[in-house]
């Protein structure tokens, strides 16, 4: 989903009042699954198994000693990696799902945002998808005929409702599919990460509903990798990992606090790497290059950065024998090989002298212009006239830009120009 | 906090109790997906609900040609309607029972997000095979008066042992079901397993044909030639059945619809990430 939508309705949600009453709450919460440790996808596999007693079953716990509380009217977020336990959590909730040890305590009838086509039949008309997805819900058949106008409504279907769902488009299934869950007015919704279904005017349609819910006192639980979509929505969230709450509470500092470490992890992979061996490496070594530091403003080493940001680039150097005014260049590429830049200590005037021994020189990026990408940086060494390469490291020195709880306002394309907009009339 | 809470997972009955609770609870959504599988079947065929009857009339007539022309068994009256009536009860049996099966795993998506008894699908199943039944039952009727084959007031007694034979297949429904969230190769087994169970209860052939070395297995120890022979008494044999051939039906009809439901909800909290 596109921020615009989402920042439109950061007002509305900021003012919707919460309660201080508790509608969902886990107490000490463990979940375990136990699960065969080798696949045994045949009965008769394991039957035999068994009869060698062979089956062993490993079990591992999805939730660890999890307590959360949900209040009456918030919207509150769930965030972190894939298997972390955010969907155990919800299943949980959805009461699909017992733990094992622990309490779970709902108040209030339990809606999940259905993924598309779940629960649909391609056979029935819509009007035959609706009275069957509203039984699921706990309706009954006249309940859901009084619904079934507004419904049709909301979905934009018209005269399809009489239609089997097999002619359907998807994003006439997608929009029924919302229509429906959200029409129930459940008191507690569960959306696990598929607001980016429909066109953009449905899905502002979806969020007003959203809004317009919890304004009449719904309890929204949202799971999602968009940490913006977090932001914009949630006044709380909680952040799992392997099955226990890192961090929770309010929802801007819980982000903040993840993409720290979704940041540190990168820049410790990323430094790995780049201490790694070069294998892209060439030339005669007549001048090496010994190390390459990507640095920030403050001459740290530093592997991710925003767009924006001040990048330095450290080159050190051994020259092994004297020699005149050499030649030191660096190269910028995205990841895709997409050749960005390629300067050098000649192109921009500057004359190293005669040079012996060690030294260093400082590659400095005052404003850094690329968007969000992975980029690698190569850096070279050869002699004035470039017919003599001393040394070459291809795109060994990676680095990363990433803009996510930065306020930049450009995400699409390679970087931005600082264009400015204006308005004539 | 002064509501009480409409959900607590501390405060549990046993699982078979609890999956009998959701299941009155949610008779609608029952009623529902029965809609839905009846809708379905004949939505896009031309014949529509004439595919229900001609089915079981179709393989009576091959059957009827098969064996009682060429190898003339002998049955009290005419063969038609005593094929008729057996295929009927069994086709009961191995549609509801497979059904079960493929319409849990069909539903397993939603059994992930939703919480929905889970033996829904299950009872659909004897939902729809019941509204199948019955529309089977006057092709039936008709063969009967074409046969001649008495007809009586013990006619009314046939709810009787479709209800046992509707026990006996939610049972073993239940449990096959189980079985196939599992591994999904026993839904293929267990097509072979109806078949030869099939052949080997008394229903294309009558049973004064059955050599007496095997009587023992296929009819003392197989179940469903009790819920069978108990189908066709009121039909075909019109009369009452005896006690001695009403209670092994009920025995073996209450025992598997207990195991059965027993052991599913007892497996179908793994459901959840197993499908």
């Amino acid at each position: 989903m596109s921020s615009l939508i989402a920042s439109k309705y950061r007002d509305i949600s900021a003012a919707a009042s919460t309660s201080d009453e508790e509608v969902i709450r886990l107490e000490n919460v463990w979940v375990q699954y136990r699960v065969p440790q080798e696949r045994i996808g045949t009965f008769k596999e394991y039957a035999i198994r068994w009869l060698q007693g062979r089956v062993r079953h490993r079990s591992f716990w999805a939730l660890k000693n999890v307590s959360l509380s949900v209040r009456r009217g918030e919207v509150f977020g769930l965030i972190g990696p894939n298997g972390a336990g955010k969907s155990t959590l919800l299943k949980l909730v959805a009461q699909v799902l017992r733990p094992t040890r622990g309490r779970v305590l709902v108040h209030g009838r339990v809606a999940p945002l259905l993924e598309i086509g779940a629960g649909f039949h391609p056979e029935l008309t819509g009007r035959e998808n609706v009275l069957l997805n509203g039984a699921m819900l706990g309706f009954t058949r006249r309940e859901m005929e009084k619904k079934l106008q507004s419904i049709v409504e909301f979905a934009e279907l018209g005269d399809f409702i009489d239609a089997p769902l097999r002619t359907y488009s998807s994003g006439m299934w997608a929009r029924l599919g919302f229509a429906v869950a959200t029409d129930t007015q459940p008191e507690i919704l569960i959306i696990d990460e598929i607001l980016s279904v429909g066109d953009e005017a449905f899905q502002h349609k979806s969020l007003e509903r959203i809004q317009s819910f919890k304004a009449q006192g719904a309890t929204i639980l949202l799971v999602s990798h968009s940490m913006a979509m977090i932001e914009q929505m949630c006044q709380r969230a909680a952040w799992l990992d392997h099955g226990e709450v890192i961090a929770s509470g309010d929802a801007t500092a819980v982000v903040d606090r993840y993409l720290g470490r979704v940041r540190d992890d990168e820049g410790k992979r990323l430094a790995q790497e780049s201490a790694q061996v070069p294998v892209n490496r060439w030339g005669d070594r007549t001048m090496e290059i010994t190390r390459v530091s990507i640095q920030n403003a403050q001459n740290v080493e530093q592997h991710v950065f925003h767009t924006g940001e001040t990048l330095v680039l450290r080159i050190d150097y051994l020259a092994h024998q004297p020699l005149d005014s050499p030649t030191i260049g660096v190269a910028i590429h995205r990841q895709d090989g997409v050749h960005i830049t390629g300067p050098n200590t000649d192109f921009a005037g500057m004359d190293l002298g005669r040079v012996e021994g060690a030294g260093s020189v400082l590659y400095i990026i005052p404003e850094l212009t690329l968007l969000e990408g992975l980029y690698n940086i190569s850096v070279s060494a050869h002699n004035h006239d470039d017919t003599q390469m001393y040394d070459y490291h291809d795109r060994l020195y990676p680095f990363r830009v990433d803009n996510r709880g930065h306020n930049i306002r450009e995400r699409y394309g390679l970087m931005t120009l600082k264009g400015q907009w204006r308005r004539l009339s | 906090m002064a509501r009480e809470a409409v959900y607590d997972s501390a405060r549990r009955g046993h699982p078979a109790v609890e999956e009998i609770r959701g299941a009155i609870k949610y008779r609608h959504l029952i009623l529902q997906l029965v809609r839905r599988d009846v809708l379905t079947r004949y939505k896009r065929s031309v014949l529509g609900v004439a595919w229900t009857l001609l089915n079981p009339l179709g393989m009576m007539v091959v059957l009827t040609i098969a064996f009682s022309n060429i190898f003339r068994f002998q049955t009290p009256y005419s063969y038609s309607a005593y094929v008729l009536s057996g295929l009927l009860a069994w086709t009961f049996f191995a549609q509801t029972t497979t059904a079960a099966m493929v319409n849990l795993v069909w539903g397993g998506g939603l059994l992930n997000r939703i919480y929905i008894p889970r033996s829904s699908f299950a009872l659909a199943a004897i939902g729809t095979g019941l509204v199948n039944l019955a529309l089977a039952t006057i092709p039936l009727l008709f063969i009967l008066l074409y046969a001649r084959v008495p007809i009586n007031q013990s006619i009314f007694f046939l709810p009787v042992p479709v209800i046992l034979l509707a026990g006996f297949s939610l049972g073993l429904g239940l449990f096959i079901s189980t079985l196939a969230v599992y591994f999904p190769d026993v839904a293929e087994m267990y097509q072979i397993i109806v078949t030869a169970w099939m052949y080997l209860t008394p229903i294309i052939y009558p049973e004064e044909v059955i050599p007496e070395q095997f009587r023992l297995w296929i009819t003392t120890l197989n179940p469903m030639y009790y819920l069978i022979h108990l189908f066709r008494l009121p039909v075909y044999y019109a009369r009452l059945p005896t006690w001695e051939e009403m209670l092994p039906a009920i025995l073996v009809s209450i025992v598997v619809l207990c195991a059965g439901w027993w052991f599913f909800s007892k497996k179908s909290d793994e459901f959840a990430y197993r499908i």
